[in-house]
């Protein structure tokens, strides 16, 4: 695609001008997809925000609110935000305040030589049309700016060698939207040839503005991490839901597969420890069924907890806040301790694989760093090891895999998921570009739970576009609505975000395509289970 | 002293005012460069944040896979090969790899500067060499086959790194999006070295075309020589460039030294924790530092250590 500029482009200094929208989204210039949806107009998946509620809230970055911030009441009020800001800005340079990703924030700080060379690795950035507020350097130069300019004093010849900047409201609440405009899939990084990483400006913006300010997407914060911490879960089911819906799950799954179906809860001494997202066992219960059947049918020894938080491997505060990441990870890790459990398997969650396994693994000493294993890993151990009778044409419709980033970008987990698939799925596709290259399925980092205002549109039509492009390119060959297809997404997270896509583009009807994770294609397949385990049924 | 046997159009300076510059500002260069350095080793243990792939990773970097792969992991032996880290750096050094795949209009601008500067770079390290073997009595710059090899490496080195420059800058002039993606730093870095270059052209045209000026000076500096006097525009060139190496470190362009960070460190620090305890000592210290963080469900007061507030519910 030609870089087409914008007219006057948006400078980074120019994120201070009070100015109703910095840089409003431009349907015109959003990149179409492939027929016959390059028929959908994208003006129809767009909601403008009525002139009262931009009275309420601030969408002056680009017509779009994920925060809902409020403008500060009175002078007083956003001289103490602006005081707290760049307190902020001190605290995240700052070895006490943040020694988990100092070294890396600052080597990404000190050497952007601005050459361009990661724009073009940002879906959100292309599908944009490319608005010169999502690059991914904008967001990163903002920071530098500020950093120069008020950070630990200000230092004028870093500022004039960086460029002007001013913080004023418009620059701080523009600045937190912005953080909310990056999926952290670290494509930019990856691209970069020395390595800065603009996805960790994302992170550690998000962290200034949450850690020090408490401002922080609802959806993560209060009714995410905070309840997760404080009824066990961010769906907000208690123990008792939860057991109950897994005992109804299991009964259901018993039935269909004709064997019994038990999942075992908290089962001291148990070899495997398994986490799911909770949101599966309300969303797609044939998720965890289809664990359960699995588990069932090799032998594994395992177990789920009922404890507060470790029935939940969501841990939100992996995209926004160190704090609340840590306390939820230690949970999780205090109830294996208890179960006394030889690993934990982490079920088809994205951030959760990345949040237990990677991030945490320095902070888990002595006995507390217990093994942490990817469900894929070890669902490929159990197909390895021949205990499930495969019937591969159970599964003769075409198939495509969706990678999610924290396991693959992230963890490096590429091929476990393929070759199962390789074996069960006969018409089995990848997209383009994939595995470590792969596009963000436009809900990470938080996105697919948010859905405020108009934020769901957004990530419909920049966000979710590119992988929406790749989906049809896929199946190019087969989108008759006749022809049922899956694409198979082993994360819950970015189930989330393809559930709302497909509606939004009607994918299910123009062209059947069903999403769902890996297990159920498993399950789907295995001999000694009735045909028909998948149901193709869109929810 | 002339000893090109050019023409003399330019007037003699001070021998004195170029060693003390130079010394004064490759010192600041070496300091200044040690500071940034020591700086990054001295900052705490990170978390992981790897990315893939991970390039030392034995026979899954081909598609940027990991150990994670494997089941049970833990109770494998992991195996790395520094091999693959020098293949992929190597890669990066030499062919521009990741600015030749996604941003092809930068990259040829990109090689010719950076091979000019390669080349540069050497023909300053031939000329140190060349005196630190005069010093010691062993042989003159004779053994680099004299100075028309020099001279000629040095208008190929200078060609390249000056078309280079030339072609960047045009770039960034020219290209509205780069141009207003890019800072004040930017433009002064190419603007600076285009101005050390054709200093060095002027020199090499009029004063010093096969490097004995610049030999001389080398000898002279390396035994801290004052008094003589070289020719003016080899003052200014000795001058202007050691002022770019003395700002260099403070500037972004020490990501030639800052990749063993970004990429050995961070993008490909896999290393895990395994059992807990290779990282227990880095842990605990870090742990018992104090939180600050002012949001309602942290409350840190610069007393509370991270140990005690993730070890709190938080308020809402
Ligand atoms: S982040 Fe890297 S690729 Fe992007 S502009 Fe900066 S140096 Fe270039
Ligand atoms: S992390 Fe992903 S979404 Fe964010 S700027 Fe980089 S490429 Fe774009």
């Amino acid at each position: 695609m030609k870089p087409e500029p914008l007219v006057p482009p948006v400078k980074v200094r120019d994120i201070a001008k009070p100015t109703p929208a910095l840089s409003p989204l431009d349907l015109q210039k959003i990149v179409p997809l492939p027929p016959p949806y390059d028929q959908i107009d994208p003006q129809t998946l767009w909601k403008e925000l009525t002139a009262e509620r931009r009275q309420e809230i601030d969408a002056s970055l680009d017509g779009v609110s994920a925060l809902s911030l409020k403008r500060p009441e009175d002078p007083q009020e956003e001289e103490r935000l602006l005081k707290g800001f760049v307190e902020g800005l001190r605290k995240l340079l700052s070895v006490e305040n943040n020694w988990t990703f100092l070294q890396p924030l600052q080597l990404t700080l000190d050497h952007c030589t601005h050459c361009q060379t990661c724009a073009d690795a940002c879906p959100i950035f292309v599908m944009s049309g490319r608005n010169e507020i999502y690059r991914p350097t904008y967001r990163a130069d903002v920071l530098r700016r500020l950093v120069a300019r008020y950070g630990n004093g200000g230092n004028p010849i870093k500022s004039a060698l960086t460029g002007p900047i001013e913080l004023n409201w418009e620059t701080l609440a523009r600045l937190a939207e912005l953080s909310y405009r990056c999926t952290l899939c670290r494509r930019c990084a990856q691209a970069c040839p020395i390595g800065v990483d603009n996805g960790l400006v994302t992170h550690e913006l998000r962290k200034l503005f949450s850690q020090e300010l408490g401002i922080a997407a609802t959806e993560c914060h209060a009714n995410g991490s905070m309840l997760q911490l404080r009824v066990g879960s961010s769906t907000g089911m208690t123990p008792a839901v939860v057991r109950d819906n897994i005992e109804f799950i299991d009964e259901e799954m018993s039935e269909k597969v004709g064997f019994t179906v038990k999942t075992p809860f908290d089962k001291v001494g148990a070899d495997v420890l398994l986490l799911h997202n909770a949101g599966e066992i309300l969303a797609w219960p044939e998720n965890p069924g289809a664990f359960a059947v699995i588990l069932e049918a090799a032998g594994i020894s395992w177990t789920m907890s009922s404890d507060l938080v470790a029935y939940d491997a969501i841990n939100y505060g992996l995209w926004y806040d160190d704090v609340q990441f840590a306390r939820v990870a230690l949970e999780h890790i205090k109830v294996a301790k208890k179960l006394k459990v030889k690993k934990i398997v982490i079920g088809e969650c994205g951030h959760a694989h990345k949040a237990l396994t990677v991030i945490a693994d320095r902070l888990l000493l002595g006995e507390d760093n217990i093994p942490r294993e990817s469900a894929l890993t070890f669902l490929e151990g159990i197909v390895n090891s021949g205990v499930l009778k495969l019937d591969p044409s159970r599964n003769d419709f075409p198939v495509t895999l969706h990678d999610p980033c924290n396991i693959v970008r992230a963890m490096g987990i590429v091929e476990p998921q393929r070759r199962i698939l390789r074996r069960i799925a006969p018409r089995f596709r990848e997209m383009t570009p994939h595995g470590v290259e792969n596009y963000c399925c436009g809900g990470g980092s938080g996105f697919a739970i948010m859905s405020p205002n108009n934020f769901a549109n957004w990530r419909m039509l920049v966000s979710g576009r590119i992988k929406m492009q790749q989906i049809l390119e896929a199946f190019k060959d087969e989108l008759d609505p006749a022809i049922p297809k899956y694409l198979c997404t082993p994360c819950s997270n970015c189930k989330g975000q393809f559930r709302d896509l497909l509606r939004a583009y009607g994918a299910w009807e123009r062209s059947r395509i069903l999403y769902g994770g890996l297990v159920e294609l498993v399950v789907n397949a295995m001999a000694d289970v009735p045909p028909g385990f998948l149901e193709w049924e869109f929810h | 002293m002339l000893a090109s046997g050019h023409v003399v159009v330019l007037q003699e300076g001070p021998m004195t005012v170029a060693t003390i510059g130079c010394v004064v500002l490759l010192a600041g260069f070496v300091l200044g460069s040690l500071y940034k350095a020591v700086r990054y080793v001295r900052m705490p243990m990170h978390v992981r944040w790897e990315l893939y792939p991970v390039a030392h990773e034995k026979g899954k970097v081909s598609y940027g896979g990991s150990y994670f792969e494997e089941l049970d992991w833990w109770t494998k032996p992991r195996e790395t090969s520094l091999v693959g880290e020098v293949k992929t750096i190597a890669e990066e050094v030499f062919t521009l790899k990741a600015v030749r795949e996604h941003n092809p209009k930068l990259w040829l601008p990109s090689l010719l500067f950076h091979y000019g500067l390669y080349l540069l770079f050497l023909l300053g390290a031939a000329l140190l060499l060349g005196g630190v073997a005069d010093g010691l009595g062993v042989v003159g710059l004779g053994w680099l086959g004299g100075g028309k090899v020099l001279s000629l490496w040095g208008v190929v080195a200078l060609g390249l790194a000056t078309l280079g420059c030339c072609l960047l800058l045009l770039r960034r002039l020219g290209d509205p999006t780069l141009r207003n993606a890019s800072s004040p730093a930017d433009f002064l870095h190419l603007w600076w070295l285009l101005a050390v270059f054709a200093l060095s052209w002027a020199n090499w045209l009029v004063v010093d075309r096969e490097y004995t000026v610049a030999a001389g000076f080398v000898k002279g500096l390396l035994r801290l020589q004052v008094g003589g006097s070289v020719p003016a525009l080899f003052v200014a060139q000795v001058l202007l460039l050691g002022a770019f190496l003395a700002y260099l470190p403070w500037s972004h362009m020490t990501h030639m030294f800052a990749k063993y960070f970004t990429w050995h460190s961070v993008r490909w620090d896999d290393a895990p924790n395994i059992a807990g305890e290779a990282y227990r000592e880095k842990a605990l210290k870090l742990l018992m530092l104090p939180v600050s963080w002012s949001a309602p469900h942290i409350k840190g007061d610069g007393k509370k250590t991270w140990l005690d507030v993730v070890q709190e519910r938080g308020e809402s």
